[in-house]
């Protein structure tokens, strides 16, 4: 039972500053909400049972891809934007969208008869974890070494000065 | 218990969440933050189906290690253009990039 009621607190926590994400005007503060809604997601995860893809997210979502939003966000943003709309035109037509997408994804898990059975208490080490990545997904694991060396080359190469620029 | 259905449409909500942020952000770092969140709840329903219904075989969880790091180098690529784009016209706001438009 107390397992529903943290599972519900830290679902509400994590809608609540995922519309913040969406919705905040300032685009610094969305950032920061950003953070505590990977936080969240991180704490679904521990009570899911995967304590490894917890560590992972808060250390690379949280430690690695927000730090480098924030950065991007002070680079770019003026201290003038905070009055500059932060929303397009199509705000209605977007509501309908995301409503209806919700009303279809909802419908089908409601409709779909899934097994009535509970989470099962097998805990997985990471030790597991790395033996199966290193027993039957080497290939995808290396392949993905090489696509992260080509995104840190290419961003290297796209963001630094070009020669005549000053 | 939880059951996996309250799981699943805390996913359906969460995604449609961040599908409205796709849609109605001007700011192009907004919109990369609500992808993080599309990111993010398919991570969880891969989680989520993983553990209910295959326990003790590994393949989702492994599934989300690697959505996590492609998500990681998109970003950095993503940040990198924006960078770009924002030193050659000093704008961050799609609807302004529009020098492609003939």
């Amino acid at each position: 039972m107390s397992e529903r009621i943290l599972f519900y607190c830290i679902a509400v926590i994590t809608i609540l500053s995922a519309v913040g994400v969406v919705s905040a005007r300032n685009i610094f503060h969305a950032g920061l909400l950003l953070g505590s809604t990977l936080f969240s997601i991180a704490g679904l995860y521990l009570i899911l049972g995967t304590e490894f893809l917890a560590a992972v997210q808060v250390l690379l979502y949280v430690g690695g891809i927000l730090t480098l939003i924030l950065f991007a966000i002070m680079l770019t943003v003026k201290l003038s934007d905070k009055s500059i709309k932060q929303t397009s035109e199509q705000k209605g037509i977007s509501i309908c969208i995301s409503i209806v997408i919700f009303g279809i994804l909802c419908g089908c898990i409601l409709k779909t008869e899934m097994a009535n059975i509970s989470k099962s208490g097998i805990m997985t080490t990471p030790s597991d974890i790395g033996k199966h990545l290193f027993v039957y997904e080497v290939l995808p694991f290396e392949l993905l070494s090489i696509l992260l060396l080509v995104a840190l080359i290419g961003a290297i190469i796209l963001a630094r000065k070009e020669e005549g620029e000053k | 218990m939880i059951s996996i259905k309250e799981v699943l449409i805390l996913v359906a909500l969460f995604f449609s969440i961040g599908v409205y942020g796709v849609l109605t952000r001007r700011n192009t770092i907004g919109i990369l933050m609500s992808i993080e969140l599309l990111f993010n709840s398919a991570c969880l329903s891969f989680v989520t189906f993983s553990k209910y219904y295959y326990p003790a075989f590994l393949k989702g969880q492994i599934f989300v290690l690697f959505i996590i790091s492609v998500a990681a180098a998109d970003t950095v690529v993503g940040l990198a253009l924006l960078l770009c784009i924002y030193r050659k016209l000093k704008d961050v706001y799609v609807d302004r990039i529009n020098i492609m438009k003939g």
